[in-house]
C-alpha cells in the first residue's frame, strides 16, 4: 500500500498554506498576502513513531496556467494520453523559470499525489481558474476541492457549481476557525478520494484523537496544579513595629497579585505548549482578587512553630502530666487529670504565645508579628480561575495554527454558572479540602484534574464540545 | 532498588528536568519517545521508567548532584546511629548504675527505659493514622512538628552547600505537593532509626552491666501500690512474652521480696538470707531486658521498617509527580506524532520597491486605452464615468486575460500599439492577486508600444469593494516591476 500523499494546489493567496498549517499543526508555515511567497514544494508528513501515515505537500500557486495549458493542448495525442502530456510538460520545462511554479506543483501529482484544490469561497468565481482546473483534470489523479472561507462574503454556491464540473468531491473548510472535529472530518474526506488510502487515514484519525485526549489530560493536570497552588498560596512579611502601614499592605498585596498572575501565566504557557502553540502573543485581563480583605496579622515563632501547633503541643504536654496523676490514683480520677491538664496546657500556650514572641535571647527575638495575605477564601475564586483556564484551553484547543493574530482573551467567559449541581458539588468538595491544606496533596490535585478533564467535554461560553 | 539510590535519582531527575526545560520541544519528543520505546516493558511502573530514562538521557548543561545528596543522607544516618547508640548506652548506664549499696529501683528503670517508649510509640501511631477525625489534623501536625527526625534537617546545614541543597529538595516547600509525604516519612525514618539504635545502646549497656557486675533490683514507689497490685501490673506488662519466656515474668514471690522495706527487714535479720536475697534480686534482669526488647526494640524495628517502606513508596511516587515528570512520561509512552515539515521553508524575498503616488496634478488628464483583464465583469459605461472622474477618458475598451488565449492577449497588445494612446488603464479584480502572467502582460505592453507613457492599474472590488489588504497586495507585487510610470488606482468603494 502506498502512503497517501496530497498536493495542496490552487491559485496563489487562496489559503493553501493556511490549510497546510492547520492540518499539520505547524505554525512555522509562512502565510503571506503576497502571491508567490511559497516558491518550492514543502512536505508535511504525518509520522507516528517513524511510520508515515500520510503526507501533505504545500505547493506554489499557478502563475502561468493559461500558457501551460496552451502548450499541452498543442501536443498531439488523445485524451488517454493527457497525463503523459502533463508529464512531458514538466520534463520539458523543469529548467524553465517561466513555468517553475507549474512544474513544482505538478511534480508530486505526477508522482501519485491526490489533488486538494483550494479556492477562496468568500471571493467570486472567475474565468481565470478554468485553465488550472483543466490542467489538474489532465493529470488524471484523484481530487477533492476545498472551498476555504477566508473573508466574510459567501460565494460558495457559485463555486460549488463551478468546481462540481471538475471535482467529484467538494468540501467547505475554514482553515482559520476549523476545530478539531472539522479537521478530523476533512482527513476522513481525504480517504474518500482513493479507497486504498482510507485505512491509513483512519489510523491517523484514531491516533490524532488519542493524542487529543492525552493533551486534554496533561492540560487538566497543569490546570489542577495551578489552581491548587493559587488557592493555597500565602505571602508573608515580618513587621518591624506593632502594626502594618498602608504602604506595607499595598506592597504585599501587589506581590501576592503578581505571584497569582505569574502562576496563571505559567499555566497558560504550559497549555499552549501542549497544543504546539509556542509563539503566541496573548492578551488577557489580570485575575481579580475577590476578597476585600485578605490580610491577617499573626504571631510568628522561632523554629517555625505556629500558634496552633504551640497550643496543641501545650495541650499534649498538659494531658501527659495529668495522665501521670490519673495513673497515680489508679484511674480513679476517670482521666480528669489528663483532660484538665490538656485544657490548662492549651490555654496557657494560647495566652503566652505573644509573650514568648516578645522574649529575646542574646538579642535574638523568639518571635514577632507578621502580616500575611492569602490564602484566598472567597468561594467564587476557584470557579473564576477555573472558568478562565477552561476558556483559555477551549480557545487554544480550537485555535488553528494558521491563526497568526494575538490571542485575545478579553471576552471573559460566562464561567461555570451553568454547571450542573453534580459537577458543582464535586468541585466544591475538592475546593473545600484544598482551602484546608497548606500544601495541596497530590491525590487532591489528581481528583481535581479528573474533574477538569470532565469539564473540558462540557460547553464553555455557549460552545458545545464533544469528546475527542 | 534501595531508597538511598531513589533519593539520588529523585534529585538527579529534578535537576535533569530543570536543565531540559530549555531543550527544543521536538528534540525532547524524539529523544524521550526513543527511550520510552526501549523501556516499554516498564511502562506500568512510572518510577522504574523514569529511572531508566535517567540512565539513558544526556542533557547538555545537566550536572548530576544526586550522589552528593546520597552521601549526605548516609552520613546523617550514620550520625543518627551513633547518636542513638551513645544516648541509649549513656542513659542505661545512668539508670542501671549500681554500687552494691542500694539495689536499682525497677520502677525507675521501667519509667525511664520502657514507659516513655510506649508513650512515644502511641504518639507515632497517632501521627501516622489517616486524618479523618476533626482536630486530629492539628494534633498530628503538632506531633509531626515535634518529631525529632526533623532536627536532622538542621544537622544537614552543617554540611557543604552542594550536598545540603540537593538533599533539601525532599523537604523544600516549593516541591511540597509532590514530596511532602516522602519528607514526612523521611523524618519518621530518621527518628525511628535513632530510636532503634537508642534501644540497641540501652541493651548493649544492660548486657554489659549484667555481664560484668551483680546487679540487684528492687522496687519502690511513692504511689499507694501493694505487692499484689504491682505484680498484676507487671504481669500485664509481661503478657506479650509470658508464654514464650516465662522466666522473664516476675513471680509474686520476687515482687514481694523485692520491695525496698522488705529488703531492709531481711538484711537486718540474717546475713545468709541477705545473700540469697541478693541472688534472687538479680532475677529481675530478664524481665527488664525483655520489656526493653518488647516495648522498645521490636516496635522500633517495626516502625523503622514501616517508615522505610513508606518513605520508599512515597519517594518512588514522587518521581512521577515532580514538575515536568507527567509530561516526560507522556512523551515516553505516547506515540511520537509529527505532522510538521522536517525541512525549513524557503520563502521568496520580496523587494519593498518604491511606492505609487497619485499624479502630481491630482488628475491624470489622459486619453487612455482601457483593458478589462480577466473578465472583471465591470460595466464599460460605468467604468468610463469613474475614469472620467480621474481625468482619464476612455479611447477604446479592450479585453485580455481570463479565458482568452495568450495569442489573443498579444493581439490585444497589437491593437493597443496601433491606437497610440497617451496612457493605458488596466481594470483588474482587486481580490485576485497579480499573477506572473499579468506582470508578463504589463511588461509586454511596456516593451512593445508604451515605453514612457503611464500605465494605470485600476483595482475593481466588485460588490464587496476594494480592501486595504488587497490594495497592499497589488502594490507590493507590482513594485517588483520597478516601473516609475506604473500607477495603482482604486475604482468604486474602498473597504
Amino acid at each position: 500500500m502506498t502512503t497517501p500523499l496530497f498536493a495542496i494546489v490552487g491559485h496563489p493567496n487562496k489559503g493553501k498554506s493556511s490549510i497546510v498549517s492547520t492540518l499539520a499543526q505547524d505554525e512555522s508555515v509562512t502565510i503571506s498576502p503576497i502571491p508567490g511567497t511559497t516558491v518550492d514544494n514543502r512536505y508535511y508528513p504525518m509520522r507516528v513513531d517513524g511510520e508515515t501515515l500520510y503526507a501533505l505537500v504545500d505547493t506554489p500557486g499557478f502563475q502561468r496556467a493559461r500558457a501551460a495549458l496552451e502548450w499541452m493542448q498543442k501536443q498531439p495525442g488523445s485524451s488517454v494520453d493527457r497525463s503523459n502530456i502533463v508529464r512531458m510538460f514538466v520534463e520539458e520545462h523543469h529548467d524553465d523559470r517561466r513555468f517553475a511554479a507549474e512544474c513544482s506543483l505538478l511534480t508530486p501529482i505526477l508522482d501519485g499525489a491526490g489533488i486538494l484544490y483550494v479556492i477562496d469561497g468568500s471571493r467570486p468565481f472567475g474565468e481565470e481558474y478554468e485553465a488550472e482546473m483543466e490542467i489538474l483534470r489532465w493529470t488524471g489523479q484523484p481530487s477533492l476541492a476545498l472551498i476555504n472561507m477566508i473573508g466574510d462574503s459567501d460565494y460558495s454556491e457559485e463555486w460549488n457549481h463551478a468546481l462540481g464540473q471538475y471535482f467529484r468531491i467538494v468540501r467547505i473548510f475554514d482553515a482559520m476557525t476549523a476545530d478539531f472535529d472539522r479537521r478530523i472530518q476533512l482527513l476522513l474526506a481525504f480517504g474518500q478520494i482513493r479507497e486504498e488510502w482510507r485505512e491509513s487515514l483512519e489510523k491517523a484519525v484514531r491516533i490524532l484523537k488519542e493524542e487529543q485526549q492525552r493533551r486534554r489530560k496533561l492540560s487538566a493536570r497543569t490546570m489542577a496544579e495551578t489552581i491548587s497552588r493559587m488557592l493555597t498560596y500565602t505571602c508573608q512579611r515580618r513587621l518591624s513595629g506593632d502594626g502594618a502601614s498602608d504602604a506595607v499592605r499595598d506592597s504585599l498585596q501587589q506581590a501576592y497579585q503578581r505571584e497569582l498572575t505569574s502562576m496563571e501565566q505559567e499555566c497558560r504557557n504550559a497549555v499552549e505548549q501542549i497544543y504546539n502553540h509556542t509563539h503566541l502573543e496573548r492578551h488577557e485581563p489580570l485575575v481579580q482578587l475577590l476578597d476585600e480583605d485578605l490580610f491577617a496579622t499573626q504571631t510568628w515563632l522561632l523554629f517555625g512553630l505556629t500558634q496552633q501547633q504551640l497550643i496543641t503541643t501545650g495541650a499534649l504536654g498538659g494531658a501527659a502530666t495529668g495522665g501521670v496523676i490519673d495513673l497515680a490514683v489508679g484511674g480513679a480520677s476517670l482521666f480528669l487529670g489528663a483532660g484538665i491538664g490538656a485544657m490548662i496546657g492549651g490555654v496557657s500556650a494560647w495566652v503566652t504565645t505573644d509573650r514568648i514572641a516578645d522574649i529575646k535571647i542574646l538579642g535574638l527575638p523568639l518571635g514577632g508579628k507578621q502580616l500575611s495575605i492569602g490564602p484566598m477564601r472567597n468561594i467564587n475564586f476557584p470557579y473564576v480561575v477555573l472558568g478562565r483556564a477552561l476558556y483559555h484551553h477551549s480557545v487554544i484547543e480550537d485555535r488553528t495554527h494558521a491563526h497568526r493574530d494575538p490571542l485575545e482573551l478579553n471576552q471573559q467567559p460566562a464561567g461555570l454558572q451553568t454547571l450542573d449541581t453534580g459537577h458543582r458539588k464535586q468541585l466544591e468538595k475538592i475546593f473545600v479540602k484544598l482551602r484546608r491544606q497548606e500544601t495541596p496533596s497530590t491525590d487532591l490535585v489528581d481528583t481535581l484534574a479528573e474533574q477538569i478533564q470532565k469539564l473540558m467535554e462540557l460547553p464553555v461560553s455557549g460552545t458545545t464540545k464533544t469528546p475527542a | 532498588m534501595t531508597h538511598s539510590s531513589l533519593i539520588g535519582d529523585l534529585i538527579d531527575l529534578n535537576s535533569a528536568l530543570k536543565s531540559d526545560s530549555s531543550t527544543d520541544s521536538d528534540e525532547k519528543k524524539q529523544r524521550d519517545r526513543a527511550i520510552g520505546q526501549a523501556l516499554q516493558q516498564q511502562r506500568n511502573s512510572p518510577a522504574r521508567q523514569l529511572r531508566g530514562w535517567l540512565d539513558q538521557v544526556s542533557i547538555g548543561a545537566w550536572k548530576r548532584d544526586g550522589h552528593h545528596a546520597v552521601q549526605l543522607y548516609h552520613v546523617l544516618c550514620v550520625i543518627l546511629v551513633f547518636a542513638g547508640l551513645a544516648s541509649g548506652w549513656g542513659l542505661a548506664r545512668v539508670v542501671l548504675y549500681y554500687t552494691g549499696n542500694a539495689p536499682i529501683n525497677i520502677v525507675n528503670a521501667l519509667g525511664l527505659l520502657v514507659l516513655p517508649q510506649i508513650l512515644l510509640l502511641l504518639f507515632w501511631l497517632l501521627s501516622t493514622i489517616p486524618n479523618r477525625i476533626p482536630l486530629l489534623g492539628s494534633l498530628q501536625s503538632a506531633l509531626r512538628f515535634l518529631n525529632p527526625g526533623r532536627l536532622t534537617r538542621h544537622l544537614a546545614r552543617l554540611f557543604p552547600d552542594r550536598s545540603r541543597h540537593s538533599l533539601s529538595l525532599v523537604w523544600d516547600a516549593e516541591y511540597a505537593t509532590a514530596l511532602a509525604p516522602a519528607a514526612r516519612w523521611l523524618f519518621s525514618f530518621w527518628s525511628q532509626l535513632f530510636s532503634f539504635c537508642f534501644n540497641i545502646g540501652v541493651l548493649m549497656a544492660a548486657f554489659y552491666m549484667i555481664s560484668f557486675s551483680d546487679l540487684a533490683f528492687a522496687w519502690s514507689t511513692t504511689l499507694n501500690i501493694d505487692a499484689t497490685t504491682f505484680h498484676h501490673m507487671l504481669s500485664a506488662l509481661s503478657w506479650p512474652w509470658h508464654t514464650l519466656f516465662p522466666d522473664a515474668v516476675p513471680s509474686p514471690e520476687l515482687v514481694e521480696i523485692s520491695r525496698y522495706y522488705r529488703l531492709e527487714e531481711a538484711s537486718f535479720g540474717n546475713a545468709m538470707v541477705a545473700s540469697r536475697l541478693a541472688v534472687k534480686l538479680s532475677q529481675w534482669w530478664p524481665f527488664l531486658i525483655t520489656a526493653i526488647i518488647c516495648y522498645g526494640l521490636v516496635p522500633r524495628l517495626l516502625t523503622l521498617f514501616i517508615s522505610w517502606l513508606r518513605f520508599r513508596h512515597h519517594l518512588a511516587h514522587a518521581l512521577s509527580r515532580l514538575p515536568g515528570s507527567p509530561e516526560l512520561l507522556a512523551r515516553m509512552n505516547s506515540p511520537l506524532i509529527s505532522t510538521s515539515a522536517p525541512q525549513p521553508e524557503s520563502v521568496a524575498e520580496i523587494d519593498a520597491g518604491t511606492g505609487y503616488g497619485p499624479p502630481e496634478t491630482g488628475s491624470y488628464a489622459l486619453q487612455c486605452a482601457v483593458i478589462d483583464w480577466s473578465g472583471t465583469g465591470v460595466n464599460s459605461e460605468s467604468a468610463a464615468k469613474q475614469l472620467q472622474a480621474m481625468g482619464i477618458s476612455c479611447q477604446d475598451f479592450l479585453l485580455a486575460g481570463g479565458i482568452r488565449s495568450t495569442d489573443q492577449d498579444n493581439a490585444t497588445i497589437g491593437s493597443l500599439c496601433d491606437l497610440k494612446p497617451e496612457g493605458v488603464a488596466v481594470i483588474v479584480k482587486s481580490w485576485e492577486p497579480p499573477l506572473l502572467e499579468f506582470l508578463d502582460f504589463i511588461q509586454s505592453i511596456r516593451a512593445q508600444c508604451n515605453r514612457q507613457q503611464p500605465i494605470i492599474i485600476l483595482l475593481w472590488g466588485g460588490r464587496d469593494g476594494v480592501s486595504a489588504l488587497d490594495r497592499e497586495t497589488w502594490q507590493l507585487t507590482l513594485r517588483q516591476l520597478k516601473d516609475p510610470d506604473l500607477h495603482i488606482e482604486t475604482m468604486g468603494s474602498v473597504r
